[in-house]
Order: C-alpha cells, then sequence, then structure tokens
C-alpha cells in the first residue's frame, strides 16, 4: 500500500542521493584507475588509466558540490520533509546559521571532510607529478571510504552509511507518517541546539574538518612510498602537506577552545572532554612526524618512526571520528553524538587503515632504509627523535584514559576514568610537556651530525639559567608556585623555551634565516604553554559564596568551594575586590541579556575600575542555555556567567504562564508581597524598611489620577514619598482619593526597589496619614545567580598560538623553496 | 649497549608507568550499596527519580541542589551537588554521578547528564506528533 504524500518535495533530495551514489561510484572508478596506472602503466608516461583515475575523481568531486548544493537547498527552502532539515535547523534561523546548520549533523560533518579531502585530492593532481598516480590511489581510496558513510542505502540487509538526504518519514516512526497530510502538521524544525548559534559554528568546523582532512596526504605519500619501494623520496613533499595539516588542526582545535571559553559555559578554554582529547590525537602524532620527518631527510636518520608517525596520524583522525560518533563515549563526554547505527562501519573505517599500515610496513620492513648506526648524542637529530618519542607518548597517555570506555567495551572490564580527571591530565600531561619543551630549547642549539660540545653546554647552562630566573619571578608575581611542582617545571621548560628561541629567531635575522620558522613555531608553543599554565593554574573564582543556609551539618562541615552567587537586582553584592550589582535585564527574544555592574573601589572610596557585563540566557523550547561575558584586559579577563535567573520575562514565558501572572486583579498581586505593614507618619518622618527607608516629603493635593475626572466636592491627596535604597533613589506619588463619598487609594508600585506602596488613610485628629508599605519578599525579587572567575594571563595562550601557526606557516614556505631548488 | 636500545628501555617504562598510573588513578562503575562501603570517589550511573521532589532554593542557598536518583540496581539515594541547578536536569535520560556516599546522602562533585532530546532531537518531537494529530 503506498501512500501519497502531499506537499513533499522530493527532488532535490532525490539528486542529492544520486549525487551521493555517484560520488561513491566515481571514487571507486577513481580508486581502482589509479590503483593500475600505478602498476600496470608503471614508467609509462602516458597512460589512460591515469586519465580514467583523474575523470573519475572530478566527477567525484563535481558530485560532492552538487551533495552540498541539494543540501543546502532542502535547508535553506526549509524542506523539513527532510530528516536533516527538520532535525537541525528551523524557519526562525538567520541565513548564516543555514549555513552552519549544514554541518551540525553527523552527516554534514562527512560532507564537510570528504569535500576538503576532493579540494586537496585536486591540488595533488595539479602539483605530485610523479607521485600522482599511487598518492592519488590513496586518497581516491579513502574517498571510496568517506562516501559509504554517507551513502545510506541498503547493501544484504545491512544499512550502509546514513544519508542526509533521509526522509523524516523513514527516519522516525510515528502514526502522523500514516496521514498523507502529515507535512501541514510539522510546521518548523526542532532548529539549532542553542549553544551552536555562534558565529564560532561557522567558522570552527570547516578549519577542523580542513585539519583531518588534510592528514590524507602525508599519509598517501607515505604509503605510495612503502608501495613503490621509494622509501626516501616521499618525504621532502610530504612536509610541507604534514606542516599545513599541524597548522590548520592546531587553529581548528583551538577555535574550539577559544568558542568554548568566549561563549559556552565549561568555565574555561579547555576540560579534558574526551572528544576534545580525540581532536588533539593526530596533531600531536603529526607534529611529532613532522620533527622525524626532518631528520630523515637531513641525516637518513628515524625512517621507521617517521613513516609509523605519519601512518598512525591519519589512522588517529579515523579513531577520533569513531570515539566522537559510534556513541562510545556516552558515559563520558558530554559532547559526543549518540550512535545513528554506524558503530561498526566506523570500526571498519579505522581498522581497514590500521591494517594497511601494518600490512605495508610489515611487507617492507627488510627493505627499509633504517639506519644502523646510533646518532651522536651531541646531535640536533638524536634529540629530535626523542622529543617525538615524548610526543608520541603524551599522545599515548592521553589516548589510553580517553579509550577507557573503549577498553570497557572490549574486555568487559567496568572500568571508570579517574575521579578527578582534570588534574590527572594537567600533571600527567605537564611532566610531558616539561620534557618537550626543554628539548625545543636546547636542541636548537646543537647541529647536525656533531656539534661543539663545550660551546653548546656553556650556551644551554646559560639560557637554562636565565629561564629559571624569569620562571622564578613569573612563579611568584602569578601563583604558579602554590600548584603541584610540575607546573613549575612546565613554566621553567616554556620559559626557557621561549628565550633560546628568541635566541635563535635574532640569530636567523643575522642570516641563518632558515631556522626562522621553527624558532618562532616553538615561541608559540612556549607562550601557549605559560599562558595555559597560568590561566588554567590560578584562575580564581571570585564568586566564592559560603553564606548557604546549609541544609544538614555534614553538608556544612564540607569544604567545598561555592561557586555561585546569588545577586538581587539592585542590591550590590562584595564579590572578591569588586562590587557586584545586577542592575537590568534586556530582552532581545530568544536571548536575555543581563547587565552586571562591576566596581572596583579602593580604600578611599574611589572608584579605580567600572565595567559593565551582559552575559546572555538563551531560551529555546523551554530550556536555557546561558552564555558568558568576558571583560578582555591585557593581562587578565574577567569572565561571568548565569547559572540561573529569575522570573522568567514574561515576553519568553509560555501564553498560558502570561495570562496567570497578569497583575491587574489586585487580591492576586498582593499576593505577590509580604503581608503590609502600616505607619502612621506626618510630613517630614521616615519609614524604615528592610532594604532601606522611605521619606514623607510632603503632601500634595492637587493630585490627579488619569482618567477620573474630579469634581469640587471630590478630595484628592498624594503623598510624595522618595525611596532610598541601597545609594539609590526613587519618587512614588501613591493618591488618596474620595469621590462621591466614597474613599479609593490608589497604589504606586517601584518594581526596581520590590515595593508597593498605599496611602490608605487620612488621620485628621493628629495630621497623620497612613501609608502601607509592601514589600516583595526575598524570594519574589529579582535575582540572578552567577559565576565569576578571573583568568590571568590567557591572552598569552591566544598570542602563542597565532604566533605558532604563523611559525607554521613561515616554515611552509621555506620547505616549498627547497622542493623547487632540489 | 647501544643508546638507542637503553632509551627503547626508557620509553618502554614510561610507557608502562602511564598505563599503571591509569589503571592506579581510575574510578569505577558501581551502585549506591557499593559507594556506602568505600571513602573513595566512585562513578555511579542511574535516573532520576521524577516522582520526588527536586531541591533547589536560590534565594536560601545558591549552591545546594537535591534530588532522588535511582541507580541501575534500583536503589534510591538522595543526592546533595554543591552547585546550581543544572540546566535541563529534569530532560535527562540518565544521569553519572562522580561522589562519595555521606551519612545516607551522596555528595556529588561532578553531575554529567544525558539528554536524548538535545542529542538526537527525535523523542521529543514524537510525544508533539501525536499531540498534533489528536486534534485533528
Amino acid at each position: 500500500m503506498d501512500t501519497v504524500f502531499k506537499g513533499e518535495h522530493l527532488l532535490p533530495g532525490q539528486i542529492g542521493q544520486f549525487f551521493i551514489v555517484l560520488s561513491f561510484g566515481a571514487a571507486l572508478i577513481s580508486f581502482i584507475s589509479y590503483y593500475f596506472a600505478t602498476t600496470e602503466d608503471a614508467g609509462k608516461n602516458d597512460s589512460s588509466w591515469q586519465r580514467l583515475g583523474r575523470i573519475g575523481f572530478y566527477i567525484n568531486s563535481i558530485s560532492i558540490l552538487g551533495m552540498g548544493t541539494c543540501l543546502f537547498y532542502v535547508i535553506y527552502n526549509h524542506y523539513f520533509e527532510y530528516h536533516y532539515a527538520w532535525a537541525y535547523t528551523s524557519r526562525s534561523l538567520p541565513v548564516y546559521y543555514i549555513v552552519s546548520g549544514f554541518w551540525n549533523g553527523q552527516e554534514g560533518g562527512f560532507l564537510l571532510w570528504t569535500f576538503w579531502q576532493a579540494v586537496l585530492g585536486n591540488i595533488l593532481i595539479r602539483r605530485a607529478k610523479s607521485w600522482e598516480r599511487p598518492v592519488m590511489t590513496v586518497v581516491a581510496f579513502s574517498q571510496v571510504v568517506l562516501a559509504t558513510m554517507v551513502l545510506g542505502v541498503e547493501i544484504l540487509g545491512t544499512r550502509v552509511g546514513s544519508s542526509p538526504f533521509l526522509l523524516l518519514r523513514k527516519a522516525l516512526e510515528a502514526p502522523i507518517f500514516q496521514n498523507p497530510d502529515y507535512l501541514s502538521f510539522i510546521k518548523d524544525g526542532q532548529g539549532m541546539n542553542p549553544s551552536l548559534q555562534n558565529y564560532w559554528m561557522i567558522i570552527h568546523p570547516p578549519t577542523l574538518f580542513l585539519g583531518f582532512a588534510s592528514m590524507v596526504v602525508p599519509f598517501a605519500y607515505a604509503v605510495a612510498g612503502l608501495w613503490q619501494k621509494r622509501y626516501k623520496d616521499w618525504v621532502a613533499p610530504a612536509i610541507p602537506y604534514a606542516l599545513f595539516s599541524g597548522m590548520i588542526l592546531g587553529t581548528g582545535v583551538i577555535m574550539g577552545a577559544f568558542w568554548a571559553y568566549e561563549s559556552l559555559n565549561f568555565g574555561g578554554f579547555w576540560a579534558w572532554d574526551p572528544v576534545e582529547n580525540a581532536s588533539i590525537f593526530p596533531w600531536i602524532t603529526m607534529v611529532a612526524a613532522l620533527h622525524v620527518l626532518i631528520v630523515f631527510k637531513n641525516t637518513g636518520h628515524s625512517y621507521f618512526t617517521a613513516t609509523f608517525l605519519v601512518l598512525i596520524s591519519f589512522v588517529l583522525v579515523w579513531y577520533s571520528s569513531f570515539l566522537s560518533r559510534s556513541g562510545i563515549l556516552g558515559d563520558t563526554s558530554v559532547h559526543s553524538f549518540t550512535d545513528n547505527g554506524m558503530f561498526w562501519q566506523l570500526v571498519i573505517g579505522v581498522l581497514i587503515f590500521l591494517v594497511l599500515s601494518v600490512v605495508l610496513l610489515v611487507a617492507r620492513w627488510k627493505q627499509l632504509p633504517i639506519t644502523k648506526k646510533d646518532e651522536d648524542t651531541y646531535s640536533r637529530e638524536f634529540w629530535m627523535f626523542v622529543g617525538s618519542v615524548f610526543l608520541g607518548l603524551s599522545c599515548f597517555h592521553l589516548l589510553v584514559v580517553t579509550s577507557v570506555p573503549v577498553w570497557n567495551a572490549m574486555f568487559g572490564t567496568k572500568m571508570a576514568p579517574p575521579s578527578n580527571i582534570k588534574m590527572h591530565y594537567n600533571v600527567i600531561q605537564s611532566s610531558f610537556a616539561f620534557v618537550i619543551t626543554i628539548l625545543t630549547g636546547f636542541t636548537q642549539f646543537l647541529k647536525y651530525k656533531k656539534t661543539d660540545v663545550t660551546r653548546f653546554f656553556i650556551t644551554t647552562g646559560l639560557y637554562l639559567l636565565f629561564g629559571a630566573l624569569i620562571t622564578a619571578l613569573v612563579v611568584y608575581a602569578t601563583g604558579v608556585y602554590k600548584l603541584n611542582a610540575v607546573f613549575i617545571l612546565v613554566m621553567w621548560g616554556s620559559v626557557y623555551s621561549v628565550v633560546a628561541n628568541a635566541k635563535i629567531l635574532a640569530d636567523a635575522f643575522k642570516g641563518q634565516f632558515k631556522l626562522a620558522g621553527s624558532a618562532v613555531a616553538h615561541i608559540g608553543f612556549g607562550f601557549l604553554m605559560v599562558g595555559a599554565v597560568i590561566a588554567a593554574g590560578t584562575s580564581s573564582i571570585i564568586s566564592i559564596n559560603n553564606t548557604g543556609e546549609g541544609f544538614s551539618p555534614e553538608f556544612a562541615k564540607e569544604e567545598n568551594p561555592r561557586e555561585n552567587v546569588l545577586v538581587y537586582l539592585n542590591q550590590p553584592q562584595k564579590m572578591g575586590d569588586y562590587t557586584v550589582t545586577y542592575v537590568g535585564d534586556s530582552v532581545s527574544t530568544p536571548n536575555v541579556f543581563f547587565k552586571v555592574d562591576y566596581k572596583k573601589i579602593d580604600a578611599t572610596g574611589k572608584i579605580e575600575d567600572e565595567f559593565v557585563l551582559k552575559p546572555k540566557a538563551l531560551i529555546n523550547k523551554g530550556q536555557m542555555s546561558a552564555s558568558p561575558d568576558t571583560k578582555h584586559y591585557l593581562f587578565h579577563d574577567m569572565y561571568t556567567h548565569i547559572t540561573m535567573f529569575y522570573p522568567v520575562p514574561s515576553a519568553l514565558k509560555g501564553d498560558a504562564e502570561e495570562n496567570g501572572a497578569g497583575g491587574h486583579d489586585e487580591a492576586n498581586d498582593d499576593k505577590n508581597y509580604d503581608a503590609p505593614v502600616s505607619h502612621e507618619v506626618k510630613p517630614g518622618d521616615t519609614i524604615r524598611y528592610r532594604d532601606g527607608y522611605i521619606l514623607l516629603k510632603g503632601l500634595n493635593k492637587e493630585a490627579k489620577v488619569q482618567s477620573i475626572p474630579l469634581s469640587d466636592s471630590d478630595v484628592a491627596i498624594g503623598a510624595n514619598l522618595e525611596i532610598v535604597t541601597h545609594g539609590r533613589k526613587y519618587e512614588a506619588v501613591p493618591v488618596y482619593m474620595i469621590k462621591n463619598g466614597n474613599v479609593f487609594d490608589f497604589a504606586r508600585k517601584v518594581d526596581d526597589a520590590g515595593l508597593k506602596l498605599r496611602f490608605s488613610k487620612v488621620i485628621p485628629e493628629n495630621k497623620k496619614v497612613e501609608i502601607m508599605v509592601y514589600q516583595q519578599p526575598e524570594s519574589k525579587k529579582k535575582f540572578i545567580v552567577m559565576k565569576a572567575i578571573q583568568f590571568p594571563y590567557i591572552n598569552f595562550f591566544w598570542a602563542g598560538t597565532i604566533i605558532m601557526v604563523i611559525g607554521f606557516f613561515m616554515s611552509i614556505l621555506r620547505r616549498k623553496k627547497e622542493l623547487k631548488t632540489v | 649497549m647501544k643508546k638507542s636500545a637503553i632509551f627503547g628501555l626508557v620509553v618502554i617504562a614510561i610507557a608502562i608507568a602511564v598505563i599503571i598510573s591509569v589503571y592506579s588513578n581510575s574510578s569505577t562503575y558501581g551502585s549506591f550499596s557499593d559507594a556506602q562501603k568505600t571513602t573513595s570517589e566512585l562513578h555511579i550511573v542511574g535516573h532520576l527519580n521524577t516522582t520526588k521532589k527536586l531541591y533547589y532554593d536560590a534565594t536560601k542557598d545558591a549552591n545546594y541542589f537535591s534530588f532522588y536518583m535511582k541507580d541501575n540496581k534500583g536503589e534510591e539515594r538522595k543526592v546533595v551537588f554543591t552547585g546550581t541547578k543544572p540546566e535541563d536536569f529534569e530532560r535527562s535520560e540518565q544521569l553519572v554521578l562522580t561522589g562519595t556516599m555521606i551519612g545516607q546522602e551522596f555528595h556529588a562533585s561532578k553531575i554529567l547528564m544525558k539528554c536524548p532530546s538535545k542529542y538526537t532531537q527525535d523523542k521529543l518531537e514524537i510525544t508533539e506528533a501525536k499531540a498534533t494529530q489528536a486534534s485533528i
């Protein structure tokens, strides 16, 4: 029984699906053709296999663009009959986020990856020359594997891949889909997760995926080198690509960190979340690989290590993709995807490239140009090799801990990650970082093959000492000395790395310009580590709050830091060096911005510094998602985010609630206040109340109430009240009225002060009047709960990253130039 | 002995040290009754008992949040968390707590929650779809 569904737009999906199948087929043809071009037509200049391989790859690239266009068309036109459009976008989403809706889902991620790989493949076709055939065989093969991930076709009863063009009615099971007119009930999509609605979502994923995708190029060169037995030649052309990978992936990862810091409420820039860790595995191994590649190129040493690290980097790209997409991290990660039925396919993806690497290495083992002679102890190559191995060890540790759920799945154990996981990572990774940063310093003073030992020891010793002096100063000034000793060591290593490489850079300007790139990159890395250690190690939570009532004796006894502070509207609150006041909020649906005023007052009462932060909360379908705001100074940042607020502004509430909260009903309105207190006062008297005092300045006989005309016999008296609370002044004029012999009174509210004031009686005997003061109970007053953290010297971290990227870029230029001259 | 051999041994030693330190540092998944028996921090997987009240009143204490959770063995305990109520807590389908038992209360230092609606986004709409149909 086929139902004909109304209103569906099936064409773009069908075209898109066609392109997916075409891209798969074309990649397969390209792979097979390039394979035969390599094996059958070896040595021939003109190869029809090669031509076919190119055509296949071009078709593959075009169909990827086609897929992208179709998917964009579907999303842009809000065709919610497609699961992808429905799940990740909505009508209210601005256009620039529609672009990022594109890579919100797993399928889009694969699409981005395969797109970049296609771009790189086209560059290789133009530039790889004699390497084109074997290298493109590998790239085309990788395209085949990626295409299966978005295929979404049933083969032998199992679904292979998950297509972005899956229809909603096929993706979900619900009775509504028996209705041919179901689409008219699906008015809008789910929309993008509020925390993703950020401009970083537009540029972070493409950068990250370009980084991942670019790992295929050095991998393809390494495989081609082993396969074609051109063991030595592949290294030189692979180095610029390896540098490019390191540069882009590094940038992508730090962009993610910056995003998390600027607009997510992690409370920091790095949380050691498994998904974050997974993204730096390949970066670490590729950077390690880079160093030994250079060693091999210059001295012929470390061939196996270099090849192994290049190969494993690409395998780790797949492994990290498996970790974040298979749902295996479920219990340990906050932001991994859940399994969408591709667990085993992802496992196969990892294994294919792992097995390929292992088989090639084993098959060619005997022929590998492995040197029998040891490197000289005082040679640059030896210590670069040591550094790479330590980078590898650091990655190994990350991998072992992050993969705990994988070990559990494999061995049936029930291990849980260390309970204080951040400390665990920080301490162990810092130990590795110490060794690595020291190596990045002194290895630069060594020469390839043989170095003058005495001179080397003198310079190294001098710089180590100089580094130690600066470190002592920095450590003392920033308070790092209060931390675990290992963090002081990292500081020392990093500072040393910066000064030593600064010396190299200075020399570079005198002539040895070749080393400038590496010196700059190492300085950048040193600064990055300095910033990371100080900012993460000495960040202080300013909103420490020990005023809670303590609900049980045990609870009160614990010395847990209490990191959230409650701030009532317009009630200044002391917080560290600052006085903080919640001065108001503004709603711009679906965002609420809270204005939080920070004042730093010195001993004499003078305001040293004042600024207003506007952290926001985004309300979407009753979910709140908070986004911090940060005041940036050159040497520290003040970070503030809202963890809760009350009440929800009515503009953002559901309709039902709004009616209930309407303030027209007097009796109802009084419920919002504590029982009133009556005061008999005469002009000039003051009334004290909880948050301040009220002064009756005088009575005003000519009071008017809007839309109530008064005749001569009627009386209307206003009480001019001045309210002073927490250093602020408000005016209010409640009115007492006798009209046609009946007594009325018109209360006035001062919302900012949480007051309602009534002029309820005139007592002529003693010339006094009665003022009734309604106060909002503490629990009805507007408040926010916020957390404030100070991050010192975090700019070193960001600046270090930028410097490092510049260093990478300089090195790419240098290595490219070398390629041309050879 | 050759230098590379010595270095190789050092590397292997460090690798083993890493594995041992991870293993000895690693915590275990357990139940509330396991937590009762030990003073070290434990991970407990379970789900929120939505029939009992969640307690969070920022005006009294902005850093006190309590709720009841059933672990995977069905045992239920009061859980206390020093902090604010996490966003969308009520929607969570599964909770992973890290912490220790103190008396009859479990004091969580970390809460990790999984909200299916936030990640796969499918569950929610099915109920909505049903509601729409009923009104036809």
